[in-house]
């Protein structure tokens, strides 16, 4: 993007003709620093590389470049079987990586896991979600409940997900609801303890504002405190999304008989190691997708946020 | 609107506040009151209780002893008959202008269509319409103010209570807004207890002013503003302007030094009397 054909970023619209007073002007958006120091427009600039790194198209290639290295890295630790305190010689080499990967598309096995995993995380993250958040804004909000709540609460919170896993199969009837459990707890609490404090960080004036304008209980819990609480409640659903699936893979490695950790864990008992690093590649693919997921639905969910980061430009 | 409602009556309040266990009074004995229709402001050095005062009469805290009422009913929580705008902006940041203005509709069950065109026809007034479906974070101060006003507003109540609300402005955008208030306020002609600490401010709004004491906050005058409506800003260089002006800078400063007073003999100083010479204050220290 030519830096000179930068349109500024929209500013409110004019004030209303009808408005008799003057007012405050409204801000303008600031240039950004690489912008700052232009000559002229017309003048013919010199290039100069750091302003061009800085660009969309500099910042694309060196994230291309951040990969590309990373690859290379491992095709040549791997090739020449670089044994220096570690040791590369049984590690797939990306070659056998990506045949793995071609191989492994025409099996339904594979998806089949794939879909497992996904369905025993959204479950247990489902689960930790409606759960977290609704105790989270009860606790957050009535004193009492917090009293009655928290403090056992505070006896489990420091026990591991994955600390959980024999416990979890003793508890329930079959295996996949054991793993469904591991993953609920492991998303539970953080996304409890987000909630707990964004509902605490609401500011005070906000309740008095809609009680003045009569408001009730309800409608203060419906209004007020989930709304306010909503960018803390997605904090921890971000959090809780990543401890999920920790918890997911651990658990599926330990007493699985499907799912994509059991895959990874799988390829190492058959020595098939290619497939563990595509294991782990499909973990990290699949974990950003619901990380974006997530992310996705925060900006849907709270349009103002956008305004907010918008007006501080 | 009526302009039979809107007595808001306050006879031998009390309000204390437990502090690290120590009873603090706030706010001693104050018996005041506004009359339908009529702008009083209440004005005092920081920390003197008026706005302790101010949140009883929304409903916000209980009073310790006491009678507040409004119109004769004995005020029991808040509600949207005392309409409330805050020294802080206190709009809903998730909720766009418009919406925070139809809040208080919609907590009265109003529909949808009629919420929008009410808070629409309000905002028009108040010169808002163009950023009606702005969020509160893209507005600046004294917008965001104008909102808060509108928003109290829209419900109709026959009472409007006002915490410092300009107080955070800076001075040019203060003065515009006490412009676009007072000719709201008359055309509303509503009952206004406005608190502030800016003298000039509260002679050029009110009726009448109440000047309190240093904590335990007391009723220290009573004085009427003898200017005529509309207020116009050049009001404030006719003679009559300053002479309370001058007047009620004396009462207020005699509270100043006595809040302050422990504070200052704390420190070690003697009165305000340290000579600073033109080598300075690091000279000095």
């Amino acid at each position: 993007m030519a830096l000179t054909d930068r349109h500024p970023m929209e500013s409110p619209p004019a004030a209303a003709p009808s408005h008799p007073l003057p007012r405050k002007p409204v801000r303008q958006p600031r240039l950004s620093a690489i912008e700052g120091g232009q000559p002229a427009a017309g003048a013919p600039r010199p290039f100069r590389p750091k302003e061009w790194l800085e660009s969309a198209p500099g910042s694309w290639m060196l994230g291309a470049l951040s990969i590309a290295i990373v690859l290379l890295a491992w095709y040549l630790l791997t090739v020449y079987r670089v044994d220096f305190y570690v040791r590369f010689g049984n590690i797939p080499t990306p070659v056998e990586v990506w045949h793995s990967i071609v191989g492994v598309s025409h099996s339904s096995r594979f998806l089949t896991d794939i879909g497992i995993s996904l369905r025993r995380v959204l479950l247990g993250f489902l689960g930790a979600t409606v759960t977290g958040t609704l105790i989270g804004i009860l606790v957050g909000r009535y004193r009492i409940f917090r009293s009655l709540t928290m403090p056992a609460m505070e006896v489990f919170r420091p026990i591991p997900a994955i600390a959980w896993v024999p416990m979890a199969i003793m508890l329930w009837p079959s295996n996949e609801v054991s793993i469904v459990f591991i993953t609920f707890i492991g998303a539970f609490f953080p996304i409890l303890i987000n909630t707990i404090h964004g509902v605490e960080q609401i500011d005070e004036v906000l309740f008095r504002a809609a009680y003045s304008l009569g408001a009730k209980e309800k409608d203060v819990i419906l209004y007020v405190v989930i709304p306010g609480a909503l960018q803390h409640i997605f904090a921890g659903l971000s959090i809780g999304m990543g401890v999920a699936w920790v918890s997911l893979i651990a658990a599926e490695m330990i007493s699985g008989q499907f799912g994509i950790g059991y895959f990874t864990w799988e390829a190492y008992s058959l020595i098939s190691y290619p497939d563990i690093a595509l294991g782990m590649i499909t973990i990290g693919v699949l974990g950003l997708l619901c990380s974006k997921a997530i992310n996705l639905c925060s900006q849907l969910v709270m349009p103002w946020m956008a305004a907010a980061a918008g007006a501080r430009k | 609107m009526s302009t039979q409602s809107g007595l808001i009556e306050v006879r031998d309040l009390n309000i204390n506040f437990k502090a690290k266990g120590e009873t603090v009074q706030a706010v001693k004995s104050v018996s005041l009151n506004v009359q339908p229709g009529e702008f009083v402001s209440l004005i005092g050095p920081s920390g003197c209780g008026k706005s302790t005062l101010m949140n009883a009469v929304a409903g916000f805290i209980k009073a310790s002893g006491g009678v507040l009422t409004l119109d004769g009913g004995a005020i029991d929580g808040p509600g949207s008959d005392r309409g409330v705008v805050f020294q802080q902006y206190s709009l809903f940041p998730w909720m766009t202008v418009r919406k925070n203005v139809e809040f208080g509709l919609r907590m009265k069950g109003v529909s949808p269509s009629q919420r929008e065109t009410q808070a629409r026809t309000l905002l028009g007034l108040a010169g808002l319409l163009a950023f009606e479906n702005h969020y509160p974070s893209q507005l600046s101060g004294g917008m965001k103010q104008r909102v808060g006003i509108v928003r109290a507003l829209a419900t109709g109540p026959q009472v409007l209570l006002m915490d410092e609300p300009f107080g955070a402005l800076d001075s040019q955008t203060r003065s515009v807004m006490q412009e676009i208030l007072t000719n709201m306020w008359q055309r509303l002609r509503l009952s206004v207890l406005f608190i502030t600490h800016d003298i000039e401010e509260a002679i050029f709004l009110s009726d009448r002013i109440y000047v309190m004491t240093a904590r335990p906050g007391r009723i220290k005058a009573e004085l009427k503003v003898p200017l005529p409506r509309p207020r116009r800003a050049e009001m404030m260089d006719t003679p009559e302007f300053t002479a309370m002006l001058r007047s009620i800078k004396k009462l207020l400063r005699e509270e100043s030094f006595a809040a302050m007073g422990s504070e200052l003999s704390e420190g070690g100083y003697d009165g305000l009397s340290m000579e600073v010479g033109p080598e300075g204050v690091s000279h000095v220290l």
